[in-house]
């Protein structure tokens, strides 16, 4: 952790200088142009939009938003290529929470932490933010939420603060009415598993990852015959979730499972002590990867290939192949659009599927998605006060209902609380329900390094080339090597 | 044309003298390719005895030869120019008979060739990531053309990239479809140069039709198919986007190529310096392969030239 | 000059051969187009449709993209995109064209001392996966200003094409005789007159075959464009990208219509230049 070190004093040090300058700096009235890369989808397009008509400087500036639109699937090479290159182009910058590490430790995203102790309005967004989101988007090096909740107060000691909510993300079960309400197929399950065939929300909630996989084995139909009263014209499925190779499209759904059996994957926060081997492919770990891949083969074909990440599961969802599928709310406005949805007239939204305990309960522990949104460590005093402002704008109450009602979801506990807010969209009940399971994988800045070689492994699983402890073992002695060579683990 | 004049003895008379017209035209071509090739190529290579990673602050430390150390002992590397290695090698034979195929076919004018060349000349024009996109979801064991026709004849979905070979197969048909029609223009601006009074005379000396193609046409079309296999082998060498888009390197790392390997390395995981070595392991290769390969075609050529 | 060669002649019956083929060969970029005229649903429709009836959103999405809080629709600037796909690839190719041409000129005729390793280094330039020189030319770009230029990229791509251009306009001037031309010379005909007016009219196909080429490689090129290209000098594969993920995964009847739109500059060059392509190489006489 050297590195680290030297770079917090660093930081600490321009924080300071900024902090004594920004006092002393009069309010006047100026052109400001804040620069921010952000990838091309709605929820960022709103802000845009949102931000041209509403936003009004408090300091009394002409402030414009420009935002660099890039699509997302290069959204990560441009920002990456424009970040090491020292273009210091961007002011700010919408991330995933995983790249925190490496572009924190390059120098390029700025620590807020004085910034929000010195004002009580972030202070106070800090504070009604989820500390799911806290712990997930701003703390680098990562603390747990257990870690900053013990610490009582909104900016926890020797914690670094860097980003804030842009769209935060879970994910819910996105299903279909037409078909789990229908009466004859309730019967039918009902026969078949002397359990209820879940209609309903309430339903949903009672649905663990045993009755899900009951689901798949009972709704898996052959062209031709029949489904809710109608005849087949194609092979018909009933559960998916994603198992692709690319990016984190399997290690997001196969990490739940392994933290709801009581496995991990390497933790950061117990850095240098926390182990890799031993921990990645414990006993629980490996049971909790088996119970994943077991799931699979209930799944569309597509699976077999290692192919079906998370677009595809919508893609299968939207055109009434599957019935049910496991994803992201922001990919859920377009089930309900008819343009691109079979079945926006017929879908519902439940909690994602977890596994039963002991005491009966469920334990639905996943993996955050989703985005922060951070500030870049070249800008003048006076951009970062007005960056701040917009920060401040962003996440208030007003605007973000108006982006829960536009595709967007919010962070803050008081908006989650409105009681317009559940009605806003279709999957913002389970959304909330799901936000409070919410942990993420690692924010080193050895994350792609691991996340590429978890998902090959994963894959060869997945398309049954290895078995699910071989995986383990292959992940666990990569990591041990890796994060030693590099003074993760000593 | 030796006889210059040197009276005037200007600037421009001397660069434009005889001796010097080579380096003179040659300049530009090497100018350009210095500031915009060479020289990041050099920087690159200057990089790969650093241990310098682009997302850390710490003053990169030089460390010799031990990134290249580092790269040539890793199995997975060989792994990658292995799967490399098949995909070329397959890709550019596929080409080779598929565009000597068609070249043979539009050989010969005929009614509404130009409109039918066209059909085929159309793929090439793609970009990769179009093709891979669409390739991807014709191999769609549920909403893809493939499967879909070949259920007819079976019931079970058809799920080609399930399997190491399949996958390979469906990426190779998809680089070959795309750039055989390459191969085809090349070989067919050897045949149609092919005096037609050779033919004839060798019809009058009731020549074979096999014994005709080897001693007329194939040397007409000769050098430019040897460049057409250069240059396809060169650029298929390279192939990314259409492996990232229909399998990502998948199932496991069974069409991982080198080019989405070093990818992963120098973006993804930010092993800059040694990215730069695996890039200069690449390029010696190659290198030394094309020089393998241009020996033997000169040479072959000055055997017939005795 | 010497006359013209003529290549053989067949009727309708390879016509009809030559058609099944080339349908054939077409249908995937054919199912590319149609799908540019299907709804999302249609697109992915199993048994796949091939009646339909055609819808023209695609297309207007291509120039026109929703507001998300109002029903009012921006221009989405492909047509600026469409612009500057057209000028730098087709000014980056015609530099390159020419620069080839003389070097290549040069090292069939006037022979450096050490002239293959110079047309091998050329070669090499063409071998490194782009994405290791991505970093250096970035930073490159960045200095000297050349980020998000014109002239940057068209540069780049200048140097993209320059080895292909020598080796195949060489391979062209390799196949001349240079009897002829030292013949001409000893008429006293100047050096230029030699070169712009015997050796380069012989190979116009091998030039139209280069450029077209040329055009081909460099019209989709994707990474460069993405991380050197300004919002003012975007070029459409970029744009492109935009249709590859976001809310949904690939939007299919969009990235058709842009694929559909994109293919029509590049078709028409090659349609135009196919007479000259198909001409093949012209020899002033008997082959060397």
């Amino acid at each position: 952790m050297k590195l680290s070190r030297i770079h917090k004093q660093t930081l600490t040090a321009c924080a300071t200088a900024v902090l004594a300058t920004g006092l002393s700096t009069q309010t006047y009235a100026a052109d400001v142009t804040i620069t921010m890369a952000a990838p091309d989808w709605p929820p960022t397009r709103f802000m845009k939009e949102h931000f041209d008509k509403t936003y009004k400087s408090p300091a009394g500036h002409n402030t414009t938003l420009e935002m660099d639109f890039i699509p997302w699937p290069s959204f990560y090479e441009r920002v990456a290529a424009s970040l090491t290159s020292g273009e210091q182009k961007y002011q700010m910058i919408v991330t995933d929470s995983q790249w925190l590490g490496s572009f924190v430790e390059g120098g390029y995203y700025m620590d807020l932490t004085e910034e929000i102790k010195a004002d009580p309005e972030l202070m106070a967004i800090m504070e009604d933010l989820h500390p799911a989101l806290v712990s997930a988007y701003s703390t680098y090096p990562h603390k747990s939420r257990e870690q900053l909740e013990a610490a009582g107060t909104a900016i926890a000691p020797d914690t670094q603060y860097y980003g804030f909510p842009q769209f935060p993300d879970t994910y819910v079960t996105f299903y279909r009415e037409d078909i789990f309400c229908h009466e004859g197929e309730g019967a039918a399950f009902k026969a078949k598993y002397d359990a209820t065939f879940p209609c309903t929300y309430e339903d949903w909630q009672d649905v663990d990852w045993e009755r899900y996989a009951q689901i798949g084995e009972f709704l898996k139909r052959k062209k031709g015959e029949m489904l809710a009263g109608e005849t087949l014209e194609d092979d018909f499925y009933g559960i998916s979730y994603q198992a692709g190779k690319g990016y984190d499209f399997s290690s997001m759904q196969a990490n739940a499972f392994i933290w709801q059996h009581g496995g991990s994957i390497w933790d950061e926060t117990k850095a240098p002590e926390g182990q890799a081997e031993g921990v990645v492919n414990s006993e629980a770990s490996v049971k909790g990867f088996e119970h994943y891949l077991s799931m699979i083969p209930h799944m569309p074909p597509v699976a077999k290939t290692g192919q079906m990440d998370i677009f595809v599961t919508q893609e299968l969802y939207m055109q009434g192949k599957v019935a049910t599928t496991i994803d992201w709310v922001g990919l859920g406005e377009p089930v309900l659009d008819p343009k691109t949805s079979k079945v926006h007239d017929k879908s519902a939204f439940g909690p994602a599927p977890g596994l039963r305990k002991e005491d009966g309960s469920i334990d639905r522990t996943g993996n955050i998605g989703g985005q922060p949104f951070v500030l870049t460590t070249w800008n003048s005093d006076e951009i970062v006060k007005e960056a701040l402002n917009v920060v401040k704008w962003w996440l208030a109450p007003d605007t973000q209902l108006e982006a829960v009602a536009n595709g967007g979801q919010s962070g803050l506990k008081s908006v989650m609380a409105d009681p317009t807010y559940n009605d806003l969209r279709p999957w913002n009940r389970a959304h909330v329900e799901m936000i409070d399971w919410q942990k993420d994988v690692w924010h080193i800045p050895l994350f792609f390094e691991m996340l590429t070689q978890q998902q090959e492994e994963f894959d060869k699983a997945i398309t049954g080339q290895q078995s699910a402890k071989e995986a383990l073992d292959a992940v666990a002695e990569f990591q041990q090597e890796l994060l030693e060579d590099d003074g993760f683990i000593e | 044309m030796a006889s210059t004049t040197r009276s005037n003895g200007g600037l421009w008379a001397r660069l434009t003298a005889p001796k010097n017209r080579g380096p003179l035209l040659v300049a530009p071509a090497i100018i350009v390719l210095f500031v915009m090739n060479i020289f990041p190529l050099l920087w690159s290579f200057g990089l790969s005895f650093f241990n310098y990673r682009a997302n850390r602050l710490k003053v990169p430390e030089f460390v010799g030869f031990k990134n290249f150390e580092r790269v040539l002992t890793d199995e997975k590397i060989w792994d990658r120019f292995q799967t490399t290695a098949i995909i070329v090698a397959s890709s550019v034979t596929l080409q080779l008979i598929i565009g000597f195929a068609l070249a043979m076919l539009f050989a010969k004018h005929f009614p509404m060739r130009r409109i039918i060349m066209m059909l085929v000349l159309t793929p090439m024009m793609l970009s990769f990531v179009s093709v891979g996109v669409f390739f991807k979801l014709y191999y769609e064991p549920t909403f893809g053309l493939l499967s879909y026709f070949i259920n007819f004849f079976t019931t079970e979905p058809f799920v080609l990239l399930s399997s190491s070979t399949g996958a390979l197969a469906g990426i190779v048909i998809a680089d070959a479809w795309m750039w055989s029609p390459f191969v085809m223009l090349l070989v067919l601006a050897g045949l149609v140069s092919v005096p037609k009074y050779l033919y004839e005379a060798a019809e009058i000396d009731r020549v074979s039709p096999w014994r005709r193609f080897i001693t007329i046409t194939f040397p007409y079309i000769k050098s430019l198919l040897l460049l057409a296999i250069l240059f396809r082998t060169i650029e298929t060498f390279k192939i990314f986007d259409i492996i990232y888009i229909i399998t990502e390197g998948g199932p496991g790392s069974s069409t991982e190529s080198i080019a989405v390997n070093i990818y992963r390395m120098a973006f993804q995981n930010f092993r800059t310096s040694r990215s730069g070595a695996l890039a200069y392991i690449i390029l010696f290769i190659v290198i030394v392969l094309t020089n393998l390969y241009l020996y033997s075609v000169n040479r072959r050529a000055a055997e017939e030239d005795l | 000059m010497a006359k013209q060669r003529e290549i053989g002649k067949a009727g309708w019956g390879r016509s009809l051969f030559a058609g099944i083929v080339g349908f054939v060969y077409f249908f995937p970029v054919l199912w590319i187009i149609l799908t540019a005229f299907k709804t999302r649903t249609d697109a992915l429709e199993i048994p796949p449709k091939f009646l339909f009836s055609p819808t023209l959103d695609n297309f207007r999405s291509v120039f026109f993209r929703a507001s998300i809080s109002s029903d009012s629709s921006q221009a989405t600037n492909f047509i600026l995109y469409f612009f500057n796909s057209i000028f730098i690839a087709g000014t980056a190719v015609l530099l390159a064209l020419i620069i080839g041409t003389l070097a290549a000129y040069a090292f069939s005729r006037h022979p450096l001392r050490g002239n293959d390793t110079y047309l091998f280094i050329i070669l090499t330039t063409r071998m490194m996966p782009p994405i290791v020189v991505i970093i250096p030319i970035f930073l490159m770009f960045r200095l000297t200003g050349l980020a998000g230029s014109y002239w940057g990229i068209i540069l780049l791509y200048t140097a993209f094409n320059i080895p292909f251009s020598v080796w195949l306009v060489k391979s062209f001037f390799d196949e001349l005789n240079p009897e002829i031309e030292d013949a001409a010379r000893m008429d006293g005909s100047t050096d230029w007159r030699v070169f712009f007016g015997m050796c380069i009219p012989q190979i116009y196909a091998g030039l139209a075959a280069t450029f077209v080429f040329g055009m081909i490689l460099t019209w989709n090129e994707f990474l460069f464009a993405l991380l050197l290209t300004g919002v003012e000098t975007r070029t459409v594969p970029v744009a492109m990208a935009r249709t590859l993920g976001g809310e949904v995964g690939v939007d299919y009847g969009l990235l058709a219509a842009i694929v559909t739109l994109f293919l029509i500059p590049i078709f028409f060059v090659t349609f135009l230049l196919q007479n000259q392509l198909l001409r093949g190489v012209t020899f002033g006489t008997v082959k060397k």
